[in-house]
């Protein structure tokens, strides 16, 4: 990577660091001339395009597998392979649509089965009612 | 005092990932987007993948100059030779749902050390490699190996000298890779299952380089499943 690369990488996550905790600027839907295109590029910015982001060393782990990742991986491979999802929708909806929150926030499968839940009822194969009912009625199961 | 004689639940306070995980998948079925029969096959054919047919490619490749080549211009075309079919693979007929079917073989020399990643999500040669690992998936590791690849690989057990140059692959949706490593000094006249058994995941990945002798991961801590799947 050239310097002059560096440097714009640099800046830029620079900005986007101070995104998030900066409810005390005046940003709140600014006028076109208070958004330099640097901002821009910081506000549009994927939270999944982690390449490059400072972090520190953590400890390299392996992990057992949940019985529900596994299934949840499955599921979603048999709901593209049913043709329900395409992979381009599939990374948009995991990666992207969730926001930064659940993003950082969730086990890697977590943000899967999520993602599998709203594609159900976005595509209207079920209603908002018959999933939580399922819920319901999954959960009584157990008690 | 009856409290006290109350059975112990059967179970565990259950998740809400499993609770959701078990409703998606039931919902799905009822409403006939799938069926019991899609999943369980699905599951079959988890069981089947692992590193073992990337790690044959490279034993081979290590044998066979002509097959090197084929391996570093077709990837595709060398894993017929290995039993793994990336356009009509099993069980879709139609390849993977997750929409790849092109592998590209990084080949590297004493100079040049290929290392592999995936930035935007987690993408990962599936039908030659088996599932990713864990650490593989983490945000950290996919920040830091493209700007501080020498640091991260150290960290791997992979002290590489000043002079070998990193390359650092970055994967996307439609291309997926695996690393041919050098083949190590001390194995002279092995046979292809002999060196194949040295040509872990890691190796593959390229956070490891094989040795003769060492036929697993380095041991790392694993964090244990609260109710794990047995494969």
């Amino acid at each position: 990577m050239s310097s002059s690369v560096r440097h714009k990488v640099m800046k830029h996550l620079e900005i986007v660091k101070q995104l998030q905790p900066s409810l005390h600027y005046e940003t709140h839907a600014p006028a076109p001339d208070q958004i330099d295109n640097e901002h821009y590029r910081a506000y549009t910015r994927m939270s999944h395009d982690v390449g490059g982001e400072p972090d520190v060393p953590i400890t390299w782990e392996e992990k057992e597998e949940e019985v529900w990742e596994h299934n949840t991986f499955v599921t979603c491979e048999v709901l593209a392979w049913r043709g329900v999802w395409n992979a381009e929708e599939r990374r948009r909806r995991q990666n992207v649509d969730v926001g930064q929150t659940q993003y950082l926030g969730l086990p890697y499968y977590g943000r899967w089965l999520l993602t599998a839940a709203r594609i159900l009822v976005d595509k209207q194969y079920i209603t908002v009612t018959e999933l939580s009912d399922k819920i319901d009625e999954v959960r009584k199961r157990y008690e | 005092m009856a409290e006290k004689h109350k059975p112990a639940p059967m179970v565990e306070e259950v998740s809400e990932f499993e609770v959701l995980e078990i409703a998606v998948r039931e919902l799905a079925i009822e409403k006939g987007l799938f069926t019991a029969e899609d999943h369980q096959r699905w599951t079959e054919y988890m069981h089947t993948l692992g590193p073992l047919p990337a790690a044959r490619l490279v034993a081979k490749a290590w044998l066979d100059p002509e097959f090197k080549k084929l391996a570093v211009e077709d990837g595709v075309k060398a894993s017929l030779e290995v039993g793994i079919d990336w356009v009509n693979s099993m069980p879709t007929h139609f390849g993977t749902p997750s929409d790849y079917c092109n592998l590209r073989v990084l080949e590297d020399t004493p100079k040049l050390k290929h290392v592999v990643v995936c930035t935007l999500c987690s993408c990962y040669p599936r039908p030659i490699l088996g599932q990713s690992p864990e650490w593989y998936r983490t945000p950290n590791y996919r920040r830091r190996l493209v700007r501080w690849p020498r640091q991260v690989l150290a960290e791997f057990g992979l002290q590489l000298p000043d002079d070998v140059e990193v390359r650092v692959e970055d994967s996307n949706q439609k291309s997926r890779f695996i690393v041919l490593p050098v083949r190590p000094e001390g194995t002279e006249g092995w046979s292809e299952d002999q060196l194949a058994e040295i040509v872990t995941r890691d190796c593959l990945i390229g956070v490891a380089t094989p040795k003769p002798g060492k036929t697993a991961n380095d041991p790392r801590p694993v964090r244990p499943a609260v109710n794990p799947y047995h494969h």
